[in-house]
C-alpha cells in the first residue's frame, strides 16, 4: 500500500471570468522511503499538488489518502493536527520565525507532539546534528547564511519524524554552491534516514538526485525516470 | 497547543520604537482613565463619608434643602433641646450645633479672591460633626478662622497661603487663621469655620441657617421630623445628614454617567491605538503566520498569540499608569461646585483602571488577529 494515494484529483479555481484547472484528474502513488521530484513549467500546478498533499489546500474533487488517512475530509483543525504529526514542510524561502533562535525554530513542531521535554531536546539536538548546525543552535535567523537558514528549515521539517516531507523548490533562493550542499543533504536524509520526500523543483540537477522524477504539465503528470518498479502514475483523461 | 510565550514577547521587540510609542500612548490613555475613575471614587467617598446617620439638620422649610438660603430664628436650638428627648447629651452638654452657613467671596493674603464656604459655629460643632479634628493651631477666637484641609483648593489657591497667622478677608472683615482641621475626607474639609457670633456680626444677621443635632440612635430621627411637622408655625423641616448626602449623590448621578462616558471614550481612543499597532505588526507577518499553520499550529493558537502580544503591551501600560496614578494622582485635590475633594486611587480604582487597560489590549488585538487568518495558508506562504 502506498504512503500517499492520490486518486483522480482535480483542482480548479476561478480567476475573473476564466476557470483555471492546474490539476486535472491526477492520480499518483508515492511509497514510503521514496524521493520523488516533481518538475514542470511555472504555473502548471506543481505547488498546488504539493499543497494538496500537505493538507494546506483542498482539491475540487478526488481522493487523497496519506498514511491511511483520507485527508480531504478532515476539518481545518484536524488537518492542522494531522500536519503536526505527519508532515514536514521545507519552504523555498526558508520561512524561519525571525524572533526565534535556530534551536527554537526547530523545536516549534515538537511542541505540538505529546512527548516529554527530554525527548524534545533530544530530537532537536539530533535534527540539528543531521543538518550540521549544532554550533549555530542559538543563533537567530538574521545571524545565519541563506544555506544555514535552509538547513534549519530542513531540521525543522524532519524533527517531528513526519511520514512525509514536502519541499517546495528548496534551493530556489540559494546560490549554486549552497544549492549543491542542500541537494546532498536531502539525498542523504532520504538514503540514511529513509525519509519520504516529495520535492517540487525547477532545478534539473536537483531533480536528477531524486530516485523518481515526475513531470507535470497542463494538469497532467508524466513519469520521467524511476529506480523502483512498479510505479503507479496515471493522468486521468490521458 | 499554544505558541511559545517567548514568541509573543519577542514579537513586541521587533519594532521597538513603534512598541514604545504604543506603550506611551496606551499609558497616557490608561492614566486618563485613572484620573476619571479617581475623580469618581474621590467624589463618591467624600459624599458617602460626609453623612452621619445620627445627625439631623433642622432648617427653614422655605430653603428647599439649599442650606445657604435657609434662615431660622436663633432661639430654635434651645427649643429643639427642650422638645426632643432623644438629643444626645453627655456631661450635661447637649450635642446641638447652631450654624450660619454661607458661600461668600474671600480675599486671600495674596489679594486674589475665591468663592469660599464659611460656617459660623459654636464650640459644640465638633461634638456634632464627629469627624472634624483640629490638626494644628487652636480653636478660633474673635475674628479668627479655622481652615479646612481642602479650603485652599476650594478657594482656587494652594494651602500654603492659609498658614496660621495669615489674614484673609470676607464679609467686610479681616480674619486671622488660627488653625487647621480635617474631617476624614468629608466635604467639611473645604470650609472655613469661625465663631457664630463673629460671623453674624460680619453679615449683620441675627438668625442662623440651620441646627445640626446629634440624636441617640438613628431611629430617633423620626422624633425630630415629628417636631418639625407639629410646629408648623416655625416653618421648619429636617433631614438626616446621611440622607442629605445620599440625595446629593443622586443629584450628581448624571455627572457620574458623563464621567463613565468619558472613560469609555478615552478607552476607545486606546483601542484605536492598539488596533493601529497590532494591524501594523500582523500585516507584515502574513508568511510567518501561514508557516506556523503549515507546521501544524491551529488558528486558535495564532489568535491567542496575537492577543497575548496586545495584552502584554496593555498590561505593561496598565502597570506604568497604575504607578503614575498612585504616585501623582492619588490625593490630588480638586475644586468642585459645592466643595472640594481629593482624587482617590484605591484598590477598586486600580482594579477598574487595569481591567479597562487590559480590555483595551484585547479589543485592539482581536481584529488584527482575525484578519491575519483571513488569508488562506497556501496564499500566505507566498506573501512577501
Amino acid at each position: 500500500m502506498a504512503l500517499v494515494e492520490i486518486r483522480n484529483i482535480t483542482k480548479s479555481f476561478r480567476k475573473g471570468e476564466e476557470t483555471i484547472i492546474p490539476l486535472d484528474n491526477v492520480s499518483l502513488d508515492i511509497h514510503e522511503g521514496e524521493f520523488v521530484s516533481l518538475m514542470g513549467p511555472s504555473g502548471t500546478g506543481k505547488s498546488t499538488l504539493l499543497n494538496l498533499v500537505s493538507g494546506i489546500d483542498r482539491p475540487t474533487s478526488g481522493q487523497l489518502v496519506v498514511g491511511g488517512v483520507e485527508i480531504t475530509g478532515l476539518s481545518r483543525s484536524k488537518l492542522a493536527d494531522w500536519r503536526a504529526a505527519n508532515l514536514g514542510y521545507i519552504f523555498q524561502t526558508h520561512n524561519l520565525i525571525p524572533v526565534l533562535t535556530a534551536y527554537e525554530n526547530v523545536e516549534l513542531p515538537t511542541l505540538l507532539l505529546k512527548i516529554s521535554a527530554a525527548e524534545r531536546r533530544q530530537r532537536v539536538r539530533v535534527a540539528l546534528e543531521a543538518v550540521g548546525l549544532t554550533d549555530r543552535a542559538h543563533h537567530y535567523p538574521r545571524q545565519l547564511s541563506g544555506g544555514q537558514e535552509q538547513r534549519v528549515g530542513i531540521a525543522r521539517a524532519i524533527v517531528a519524524h513526519p511520514k512525509i516531507v514536502v519541499a517546495d523548490e528548496p534551493t530556489g533562493s540559494l546560490d549554486s554552491e549552497t544549492s549543491e550542499q542542500i541537494q546532498i543533504l536531502l539525498e542523504r536524509l532520504n538514503r540514511e534516514l529513509g525519509i519520504t520526500l516529495l520535492m517540487v523543483t525547477h532545478d534539473s540537477e536537483l531533480s536528477r538526485m531524486a530516485r523518481r522524477q515526475l513531470h507535470l504539465d497542463r494538469g497532467k503528470i508524466k513519469e520521467l525516470a524511476s529506480e523502483n518498479q512498479p510505479v503507479s502514475v496515471s493522468a486521468g483523461g490521458a | 497547543m499554544l505558541l511559545p510565550w517567548e514568541y509573543g514577547v519577542r514579537n513586541l521587540m521587533r519594532r521597538p520604537l513603534r512598541t514604545l510609542m504604543t506603550l506611551f500612548a496606551l499609558t497616557t490613555v490608561i492614566t486618563l482613565v485613572f484620573v476619571v475613575v479617581g475623580f469618581l471614587r474621590g467624589m463618591e467617598r467624600s459624599l458617602s463619608i460626609s453623612g452621619d446617620e445620627q445627625v439631623a439638620w433642622v432648617f427653614s422649610m422655605l430653603a428647599e434643602e439649599n442650606i445657604e438660603t435657609s434662615a431660622i430664628e436663633a432661639s430654635i436650638p434651645s427649643l429643639l433641646t427642650s422638645s426632643i428627648g432623644s438629643t444626645f447629651n453627655r456631661f450635661d452638654v447637649d450635642y446641638v450645633s447652631p450654624e450660619l452657613f454661607l458661600g461668600t467671596r474671600v480675599t486671600l493674603p495674596n489679594q486674589k479672591s475665591g468663592f469660599g464656604l464659611v460656617r459660623g459655629v459654636t464650640v459644640t460643632a465638633p461634638l456634632v460633626h464627629r469627624k472634624v479634628q483640629l490638626v494644628s493651631g487652636s480653636w478660633p477666637q474673635k475674628n479668627e478662622i479655622l481652615v479646612g484641609r481642602l479650603a485652599g483648593t476650594k478657594l482656587g489657591s494652594h494651602d500654603g497661603l492659609l498658614k496660621v497667622g495669615d489674614v484673609i478677608e470676607f464679609e467686610g472683615a479681616s480674619w486671622t487663621v488660627s488653625g487647621h482641621f480635617q474631617a476624614d475626607g468629608s466635604l467639611y474639609e473645604a470650609e472655613l469655620w469661625c465663631r457664630l457670633e463673629d460671623f453674624q456680626m460680619a453679615t449683620k444677621r441675627q438668625d442662623i441657617s440651620l441646627v445640626a443635632l446629634q440624636v441617640k440612635t438613628p431611629s430617633a430621627m423620626s422624633e425630630v421630623q415629628l417636631f418639625c411637622k407639629e410646629r408648623i408655625d416655625l416653618e421648619l423641616t429636617s433631614i438626616s445628614e446621611s440622607e442629605y448626602y445620599a440625595e446629593l449623590r443622586e443629584f450628581f448621578q448624571p455627572l457620574r454617567t458623563l464621567a463613565w462616558v468619558v472613560v469609555w471614550l478615552v478607552a476607545a481612543a486606546g483601542v484605536f491605538t492598539g488596533l493601529n499597532m497590532m494591524y501594523g505588526a500582523v500585516a507584515g507577518r502574513g508568511r510567518e503566520i501561514a508557516t506556523l499553520q503549515a507546521i501544524g499550529y491551529r488558528r486558535r493558537a495564532i489568535v491567542i498569540s496575537v492577543l497575548q502580544e496586545g495584552l502584554l503591551l496593555a498590561a505593561a501600560a496598565s502597570l506604568v499608569a497604575g504607578v503614575l496614578a498612585l504616585v501623582l494622582i492619588d490625593g490630588w485635590a480638586v475644586r468642585f461646585t459645592m466643595s472640594a475633594f481629593r482624587l482617590r486611587i484605591d484598590g477598586e480604582a486600580i482594579v477598574v483602571g487595569c481591567l479597562i487597560g487590559l480590555l483595551v489590549g484585547v479589543l485592539g488585538a482581536v481584529p488584527p488577529a482575525l484578519r491575519s487568518l483571513r488569508v488562506d495558508v497556501a496564499t500566505g506562504l507566498k506573501a512577501i
